[in-house]
């Protein structure tokens, strides 16, 4: 158990290194790009306040906690996963969910360019307002 | 005592991909259109998501999605000569139920069938003489041409989001494609889905003996998308969860997600789940039909709903049933030959090897439903010359994996035992080193495969069930030898530590195990009143408002998957009804 919680430990901190590490190339996004990039999440997720797909609603989730909507049926991963969204914390899950929540539920992949993301991650921010 | 309704302009019978299309499409077009289906809603955030998806036991070995025999099913036999037995347990096709239909629980192979079907009798004679058909085998033209079909074969392409590579594209003739398949007028709209390492051997030995290799069609998106009408398609993501499940991924094109909603959306159209048709209604004069009979199977309540126009597209077998059952068209006599409704029902059949590598590691469980690399050089190659091995039709060749699951993939030798502990070894020493060699072949139609009525079983509603008479002949044996020893060639060059060969199936049908739920005929369509059920637009010859889409039109099988005419058909009825029927009701084309 000790061995557990010492290794996620360092999980989130190499995360954090991550983060620090790309947060210059997120300033750079470009919502209009990113809206494109959006494509390939629209299939279950809206930006629409209340709309949830097969994913949950993203209408607010800067500051929200992960697994917050209460009428969503969140994996026990992401639940558990103490992750609040920003920006770093979204750029990190969406390159690679699985390495970032093990075991969580979103059917996708992971979006490989890291300007891709802050595109993304830009047009996020004004959409889920 | 049913309640009638008010009448309304359609009414459409099963909502799938064809009911669906139309009912969209109709809807759009300003009429009042209500939809019946007799299983229940089903949407993707509800009934696919993960985890609960994920479940083969629940929708593999327990049929979730599929059709309820203890309500209604069929009675199975090999020839007239027999009696037939209800099939109580669905096995050989898997008909699917619910607000999507088979569209929901299908891999998504989308194919364009060619000339080469639809112009079967007269390019066979044409090239081989007439004697080369055999008496009993009930080929005909469709009265089709693929040329009329190419923008409805675009259009659903487009709907449903396939992902393909064109092989000839206007005439050019494109590397990597099918160099066999029709022109198309332009690409896919999607690029192709990745190929599997048993995909990359398979086409590695197809083109070292001369074949031509290309990734197989099919509407699970290789990248995200957005159709035409505005239906978002996530990417796939090669979960190996796709035959017989819904997508978790809003990846494989189905009516649930992208026509069906859009239909909803618009006031002009009304869905009526749990209503189950059982009658379609003929006018006095038998010229028209004035409604449908239908039952609210939550309750047991019956309503007549009225309608000027009726639309059948309730899964293939369904749709010959309620023709049957409403008295419309006369019913097909094997022994006379004459009547229309039942005749020519057709089905497929294939062969395939199983290939051992020591040491390779295939991963059966990353897989899209057409991750499948595939030959068709003795399928629409017309050059292939059918003479010498004696059959008429045609066969693809593929490998690749398709929702190889933990309970039913389990590839061993061939004399290994099939329980205990040398059974469980061998699972685990070759799962991850089997590949399969597949060959699915095209059934011709033959003047004692049909469909009628069954004169002793009956349905939950107290209506006879359709009696299935079917057996593969001569026709089909010729060419499953052909295929297999083309498997087993091919397979042998490519050095397996072991090979358990593709060997031609000669024994009589049965309903069990599954082997493709490509049912087609029943209700063919055709030029002539005397031999099809339908005109070239899906119109009854014999009621002029009534119109009956799906594969049951089909006058014989391909060896492809049928989806793809099924879906450019739906297209091409809505059209004629839209562009031509409304303004003139009658029949499109004069007997």
């Amino acid at each position: 158990m000790n061995a557990r919680t010492a290794g996620a430990g360092a999980l989130l901190c190499a995360t954090a290194l991550v983060a620090a590490a790309v947060s210059t190339a997120l300033a750079d996004g470009d919502a209009a790009r990113g809206e494109k990039r959006f494509e390939e999440c629209a299939a279950c997720h809206s930006v629409e306040r209340g709309s949830n797909g097969i994913g949950p609603s993203l209408h607010g989730v800067f500051g929200r906690k992960a697994g917050a909507i209460p009428e969503f049926r969140y994996s026990p991963a992401l639940r558990r996963s103490g992750i609040t969204w920003t920006r770093e914390s979204l750029d990190s899950y969406i390159a690679d969910p699985q390495k970032a929540v093990p075991a969580n539920r979103m059917p996708y992949a992971g979006m490989l360019g890291a300007a891709d993301r802050a595109d993304l991650i830009a047009y996020l921010e004004r959409a889920t307002k | 005592m049913a309640t009638k309704l008010r009448e309304v302009d359609v009414v459409v019978v099963g909502l799938g991909w064809t009911g669906g299309i139309l009912g969209k499409e109709l809807a759009e077009a300003g009429l009042k259109v209500i939809a019946l289906e007799r299983g229940g809603m089903r949407t993707s955030d509800k009934d696919y998501a993960l985890p609960g998806i994920r479940d083969e036991l629940r929708y593999v070995i327990r049929h979730d999605l599929m059709q309820n025999t203890a309500r209604d099913t069929l009675t199975i036999r090999n020839n007239p000569s027999q009696e037939a037995l209800p099939m109580r347990r669905l096995g050989s096709f898997l008909p699917g139920e619910g607000v999507g239909g088979s569209g929901v629980h299908w891999s998504g192979h989308t194919w364009r069938w060619t000339d080469m079907e639809f112009k079967v009798r007269s390019l066979y004679e044409e090239r081989y003489g007439k004697n080369f058909i055999p008496a009993d085998m009930t080929i005909r033209d469709w009265g089709i041409t693929y040329a009329e079909l190419e923008p409805y074969y675009d259009k659903f392409e487009y709907t449903a989001g396939v992902s393909g590579r064109a092989g000839n594209l206007r005439g050019e003739i494109k590397p990597g494609g099918n160099p066999f398949e029709a022109p198309r007028q332009r690409e896919y709209p999607l690029p192709p889905l990745t190929t599997l390492l048993a995909g990359e051997m398979f086409a590695a030995a197809a083109r070292e003996s001369g074949y031509h290799p290309f990734p197989r069609p099919s509407a699970n998106t290789s990248r995200a998308y957005t159709n035409p009408d505005g239906a978002r398609f996530g990417a796939c993501q090669y979960c190996g969860y796709c035959q017989r499940f819904g997508c978790e991924a809003n990846a494989k094109g189905s009516p649930h997600m992208t026509v069906i909603p859009f239909a909803l959306r618009n006031s002009n159209f009304e869905l009526r789940t749990h209503s189950w048709v059982t009658k379609v209604i003929k006018d006095s004069d038998g010229k028209r039909v004035t409604g449908v009979a239908y039952t609210n199977v939550l309750n047991g309540e019956e309503f007549e709903q009225p309608a000027g126009l009726v639309l059948l597209c309730a899964y293939a077998i369904n749709n010959v049933h309620l023709m049957l059952l409403s008295q419309i068209g006369k019913p097909y006599d094997p022994v006379t030959e004459t009547g229309v409704i039942g005749r020519n029902y057709c089905y497929q059949t294939g062969t395939g090897a199983t290939l051992f590598f020591e040491g390779r590691h295939f991963n059966p469980f990353m897989s899209a439903g057409g991750s499948i690399t595939t030959i068709d050089d003795f399928n629409i190659n017309w050059e292939f010359d059918r003479a010498p091995h004696g059959f008429v039709g045609g066969y693809n060749v593929s490998a690749g994996f398709n929702s190889a699951l933990p309970i039913g993939y389990r590839p061993v030798p061939a004399g290994t035992p099939q329980w205990g502990k040398a059974w469980k070894a061998a699972t685990a020493r070759w799962y991850q080193a089997a590949m399969t060699i597949g060959a699915s072949g095209s059934v011709m139609a033959n003047r004692y495969n049909y469909y009628d009525l069954d004169p002793t079983y009956r349905n939950a509603f107290g209506q006879p069930l359709m009696r299935m008479t079917f057996d593969y002949k001569e026709n089909e044996h010729r060419m499953g030898r052909h295929a297999a020893q083309l498997i087993n060639n091919l397979a042998s060059s490519m050095n397996p530590t072991k090979l358990n060969p593709a060997v031609a199936r000669t024994q009589p049908w049965t309903v069990v195990p599954y082997q493709s739920t490509h049912n087609t005929g029943g209700t063919v369509m055709g030029s002539n009143p005397r031999e099809a059920a339908v005109n070239k637009y899906l119109q009854s010859w014999d009621c002029h408002n009534l119109f009956v889409i799906g594969a049951n039109v089909f006058p014989h099988n391909a060896s492809y998957n049928p989806t793809g005419p099924v879906g450019a058909l739906a297209y091409w009825t809505a059209d004629a009804i839209k562009n031509r029927y409304l303004r003139n009701p009658g029949p499109l084309v004069q007997a």
